[in-house]
């Protein structure tokens, strides 16, 4: 019934003023700050999005809804600020019910706050502060008004047989089997991945590069994410090459090495070991096309969980298109998916993930410049188990401002 | 000189002297609003950060008398630039049946689009060695926001006019129209998407008449 309230904001949707000096300018304006002479400027902006679920046989942003519809709305404010040429900074908050809306009541929460400084001339920046990993082509598009999905591409929310509460105590102690509450399980990669520390970034000729220390790893979850949480005693290591042949072409090389277990977990490593030792060590290509009404984008990840006995890995990839259909109505279609490797000897032997395919197709409207609804269908075609194989659904409306 | 010729030129001459004899020229001085800061630029995950600060065109008007006229001369084509991740101009005044080229002068992206009533379109994303120059032709007059898809922050106005007869202001408001067809004429100053002033004027052939926009 809840989809009901969102009835009156799709009606709403096509009446909002688009034209100059509408509403969404005169509020721009007086989000924006600016120092007599101009020398620092700070823009606060940002999206309300109201999203419903149905179908839990996926799980769409790492939403893991037991009932049969969830409706989330979400209120998402930017603040973005230049002081000078050289000085670049932002902040993301939300106010929502957590990255995982399934559980839990409404709070306000600071996601993303960095500094970065470019020195002039130089081709390079340094950032410091909580931001989006540099792994992929994805991060730089996980924004509501960007994504054309409601959710992430496979590789960035669906959940490995791996975990991070504890360190496992044998191979036969991954997946299900382990018990562990389920918010313990790790994706590749978890969506954004906004872990804190500092990172180098810059353009050489036809190349963009990036490295970065984290304080945790690409796979953990947002919990682990601020420094206050975990330190940096194990600290991650990423980094990330781009070759740009073309202005429509990008092709991407990214490496992670991490610790993936939370410190809380440093009681359950055997004697003679730290948290620090199980590691994940993640591979990623990807790739970019982009020309008049069409984008392509595709990912490959690669990646190693170190576990007692060795080590588990899982490999995942996608393609996604988006084409304009109209200058307003565009569609999307992706397709996903991720094995896993076996593990054991002889009859043990046994396949530590689920290996699943997954395809999404989504319809996006612009009503205006400023606001959109997203339509998703999403088909799983898990293996090993027919049953799960089923179709979910999701609708997005985002208002930017 | 042949006597044909010298009959042709004459005949040039007493007609552009019967024309300008017909016309007359408004001028004066339109107050503009406060200028704008730049607007930040987000570059919250681009791996490469843009240096420096966008460049803002200060606040002008446009000055026009009223059609509609008929179109005197061909259709012309103008150009809306792209450079340093700005619209230069941002306020591009043009007759209805002009066609404006969308030249892209940055080593990025642009995607130009507009969902303004007056014209609604999008040109995708291309590149500055596109070739031609993605263009369109504004046919409805009206106010049309030009934006860019890639980079939030770029905006800028074309403003199609039933009219042959405007001309922009300089960044103090000074403004000089000339041609103008003698007569009873109302003359107006847009200023922005909300105030458009009016003033009517008697124009005498050969007359200057001044009109200030407060």
């Amino acid at each position: 019934m809840k989809w009901i309230l969102v009835l009156p904001f799709l009606l709403v949707a096509p009446l909002v003023a688009n034209e100059e000096g509408g509403w969404r300018e005169r509020l721009a304006e007086s989000l924006h700050l600016a120092s007599p002479d101009g020398d620092w400027r700070a823009q606060i902006s940002g999206n309300l999005t109201l999203e419903g679920f149905k179908g839990h046989q996926s799980n769409p942003g790492l939403v893991l809804f037991e009932d049969d519809t969830l409706f989330h709305p979400r209120l998402t404010l930017f603040a973005d600020a230049e002081l000078g040429p050289q000085v670049y900074g932002f902040v993301q908050v939300r106010v929502d019910r957590g990255l995982d809306p399934a559980e839990g009541s409404m709070e306000i929460r600071l996601d993303e706050y960095a500094i970065r400084f470019s020195p002039k001339g130089a081709g390079m920046s340094l950032q410091l502060g909580q931001f989006a990993a540099v792994i992929g082509n994805w991060m730089a598009r996980h924004d509501a008004w960007q994504n054309p999905f409601v959710g992430a591409p496979l590789p960035y929310e669906y959940l490995t047989g791996v975990y991070d509460e504890r360190a496992p105590r044998s191979l036969a102690d991954l997946g299900p089997a382990a018990g562990v509450d389920e918010y313990a399980y790790l994706p590749i990669v978890w969506g954004p991945s906004y872990a804190t520390g500092v990172s180098l970034s810059g353009r050489w000729g036809k190349f963009d590069y990036a490295v970065e220390l984290k304080n945790t790893g690409p796979s953990s979850r947002p919990d682990a994410w601020p420094v206050s949480a975990v330190d940096f005693s194990h600290p991650a290591f990423n980094a990330r090459l781009v070759y740009r042949p073309d202005l429509r072409v990008k092709l991407g090389l990214s490496y992670s090495d991490s610790a993936y277990l939370l410190p809380s977990a440093a009681g359950s490593v055997p004697p003679g070991r730290s948290f620090g030792d199980y590691r994940q060590r993640l591979v990623a290509q990807d790739f970019s096309f982009e020309w008049r009404r069409l984008q392509v984008w595709a990912e490959t990840f690669q990646s190693t969980f170190d576990v007692p006995g060795g080590s588990v890995d899982t490999y995942a990839g996608y393609v996604e298109t988006r084409v304009k259909v109209t200058p307003q109505f565009f569609t999307a279609l992706r397709w996903n998916r991720q094995v896993h490797s076996t593990v054991g000897q002889g009859a043990s032997r046994f396949r530590w993930g689920e290996n699943t395919t997954r395809y999404d197709l989504a319809t996006v409207y612009r009503f205006t410049p400023d606001s959109q609804l997203k339509l998703q269908v999403t088909s799983n075609h898990p293996s090993g188990d027919p049953s799960e194989v089923g179709v979910a659904y999701a609708a997005q409306y985002c208002l930017r401002f | 000189m042949s006597p044909l010729r010298r009959f042709a030129l004459g005949s040039a001459l007493c007609v552009g002297s019967l024309v300008a004899a017909s016309e007359g020229v408004v001028e004066g001085r339109v107050a503009l609003p406060k200028a704008e800061s730049a607007p930040v630029v987000q570059q919250r995950y681009e791996i490469v950060s843009k240096e420096g600060t966008v460049a803002t065109n200060p606040p002008l008007a446009v000055v026009y008398i009223e059609g509609p006229f008929a179109r005197t001369e061909a259709a012309k084509v103008v150009q809306l630039a792209q450079r340093d991740l700005a619209f230069i101009p941002s306020l591009l005044p043009v007759q209805t049946g002009t066609r404006v080229e969308f030249p892209n002068y940055d080593d990025t992206f642009h995607n130009v689009f507009s969902f303004s009533p007056a014209k609604r379109f999008d040109l995708g994303r291309y590149r500055p060695t596109d070739t031609p120059v993605p263009s369109q032709v504004f046919d409805l007059p009206g106010l049309v926001t030009i934006r860019c898809e890639i980079h939030q922050h770029m905006r800028a106005l074309i403003l199609v006019l039933d009219t042959p007869h405007f001309v922009l202001t300089d960044a103090e408001g000074n403004f000089r129209l000339t041609g103008v067809p003698a007569g009873t004429r109302e003359v107006k100053a847009w200023i922005n998407s909300k105030v458009t002033r009016a003033r009517t004027v008697e124009i005498a052939p050969g007359s200057t008449v001044r009109i200030d926009f407060p």
